[in-house]
């Protein structure tokens, strides 16, 4: 279980101002679920996922992970980049091993399990390539595969899919789902499209900006469809589905006054 | 659209077709090799020309015939105290000592500069300060405090070599992008593999450029070191023949050294392309 208390973090801007990045914010993340921050660019959903991954101190609050609390970034939790990260010179198979490297693994098992994980991720013969022979979409699918190669409590995705293209982005959503009712891997995943909110999440916080803040919790149920669809079609246009997407949109758009409006 | 569970599979033929096409070369990358032998055709075919045509005098422009027979003469019968082979291995020994110590020192003290705000800070200024100084305006300082032998011009190589090489090591720390820093500290990185896993590999291409600025630089000081204050060398070789008007021998001479730094530079592509073929990639 990932718990956020009262988390907030402030900038300093460089005309000695600050900005509050994130106000207040508590959020539980319990086992199995992928919980989706949705919201427009500057509400602090990037803030929150780097304080969780360690990467940013809070100003103020606690973050605990099965009650420890996080001091820095950690193997327990898996960082999925916008920007793939990959290093250009270690193959497909090596970048997913590297975790497992760090962590001691011989290098015959570690590749063993990092080729397990790239037929998970459907890139089996691609193993030998070096990165930057892969397609931005394939690179991200071994972005994930490493983040997975270490068997982390959960998986951190910052907007992952978002410089994809359409059609490539909406076969990793699937991909991701599919993953995720295979492994029941716990997921918190930042993403400023409403309808990948719905489509991947359990939990949808939508958060506004300055300061940023989350204004209202959905518990959804899409994902678990969209893992095994067909069609994509009949779920995004069920009535549900497009209540929700109207809702959250107007949330988006014209956030409560009032913080903490739909938690818990 | 359709979608299944399994189509990451069903999707690896389409993938693998896109990969294969391959957009073409942009122009800035085919090769120029024909083009630039063309053109040292074309040169050398202008300097027989002038020295056949009489178009200047032979002191200024012995012909390449005069050439290579002066050529043949210094290999075997030496000129100014020593054959063009022992002068050839006495300016290599000299950069090459000049590169491994640059490189010994440099890297690690580079690195370490951009790593390390204190480093950064004590080690920065002095390093600019002398950097910005034309090498041979130091060079009789260090004749007098260390003689006139091999140590002083080894030194004064060493120095130029030396801040390249300990430059471009910091810059290819700092290049380091952030994510992936973050990335492998989140995947469970300790400091020492932090450095041995990410850092040094990605400073390497980095580290190569200023190795290549480096041997620019020796060789620029040393033929001039050589000019100055030596007993053998080309740059010596070259200076006592010019005291006797002995064109040809400079010629000869620059020929060389011409040769030799582009033995070097292509043996920096060779080892840029075995050790970082991912360069400029990702």
């Amino acid at each position: 279980m990932l718990q956020v208390r009262e988390a907030s973090v402030v900038f300093p801007t460089s005309d000695g101002r600050s900005v509050q990045a994130l106000d207040r914010v508590s959020l539980d993340l319990p086992p199995d679920s992928i919980v989706v921050a949705v919201g427009a660019s500057g509400c602090g959903k990037s803030t929150l996922l780097n304080a969780i991954a360690g990467f940013l101190p809070l100003t103020e609050g606690s973050i605990r992970l099965d009650g420890e609390p996080i001091e820095g970034p950690g193997g327990d939790r898996g960082v999925v980049f916008q920007k793939d990260t990959l290093l250009p010179w270690a193959s497909v198979v090596d970048n997913v091993a590297l975790g497992l490297r760090y962590k001691g693994v011989p290098k015959r098992e570690r590749r063993e399990r990092a080729r397990a994980l790239l037929r998970l991720v459907g890139l089996a013969d691609f193993a030998d390539k070096p990165p930057y022979e892969l397609s931005g979409g394939m690179r991200q699918r071994v972005g994930i595969a490493r983040a997975l190669a270490t068997d982390p409590k959960i998986l951190l995705m910052d907007e992952p899919f978002g410089a994809l293209d359409s059609l490539t982005r909406e076969t990793m959503q699937q991909l991701l789902a599919g993953i995720w009712a295979q492994t029941g891997k716990q997921v918190l995943f930042i993403t400023h499209s409403i309808e990948e909110a719905l489509l991947l999440g359990t939990t949808i916080v939508v958060m506004s900006p300055r300061p940023g803040r989350i204004v209202a919790r959905f518990d959804v149920d899409f994902v678990r469809d969209f893992a095994s669809a067909l069609e994509i079609g009949p779920i995004v246009s069920g009535r549900r589905f497009v209540e929700l997407r109207e809702e959250i949109r107007a949330l988006i758009h014209n956030p409560p006054l009032s913080r903490h409006g739909a938690l818990q | 659209m359709t979608v299944t569970t399994d189509l990451p599979l069903e999707l690896a033929p389409a993938i693998r077709s896109r990969r294969n096409a391959r957009p073409a070369k942009p122009a800035g990358e085919k090769g120029t090799l024909a083009i630039g032998v063309v053109t040292l055709a074309v040169l050398i075919g202008f300097w027989f020309a002038a020295s056949h045509f009489g178009w200047a005098s032979p002191l200024f422009l012995p012909s390449p015939a005069e050439v290579a027979t002066q050529f043949q003469a210094v290999v075997q019968d030496g000129y100014a105290g020593g054959t063009l082979l022992t002068h050839l291995a006495s300016s290599l020994w000299r950069i090459g000592m000049a590169l491994a110590v640059g490189i010994v020192v440099g890297v690690p003290l580079g690195l370490s500069m951009g790593m390390n705000r204190w480093m950064r800070g004590v080690f920065s200024v002095p390093i600019d300060l002398y950097w910005g100084l034309p090498p041979l305006a130091y060079l009789p300082l260090l004749i007098i405090w260390l003689g006139i032998d091999e140590t002083s011009k080894v030194l004064l190589l060493t120095l130029s070599t030396f801040a390249p090489i300990c430059f471009s090591a910091q810059a290819g720390v700092r290049s380091v992008p952030v994510e992936r820093i973050n990335a492998a500290r989140s995947l469970g990185a300790s400091r020492a593999q932090l450095f041995t896993s990410i850092i040094l590999p990605s400073a390497l291409p980095e580290i190569l450029t200023g190795v290549r600025i480096a041997i620019g630089a020796g060789l620029a000081t040393l033929v001039a070191a050589e000019l100055i204050a030596a007993r053998s060398g080309l740059g010596y070789m070259i200076m006592s023949a010019a005291n006797f008007l002995a064109t040809d021998i400079v010629f000869v001479g620059l020929i060389v050294i011409a040769a030799l730094a582009f033995s070097l530079s292509a043996g920096m592509r060779w080892l840029e392309r075995r050790l970082v073929p991912w360069k400029g990639k990702l």
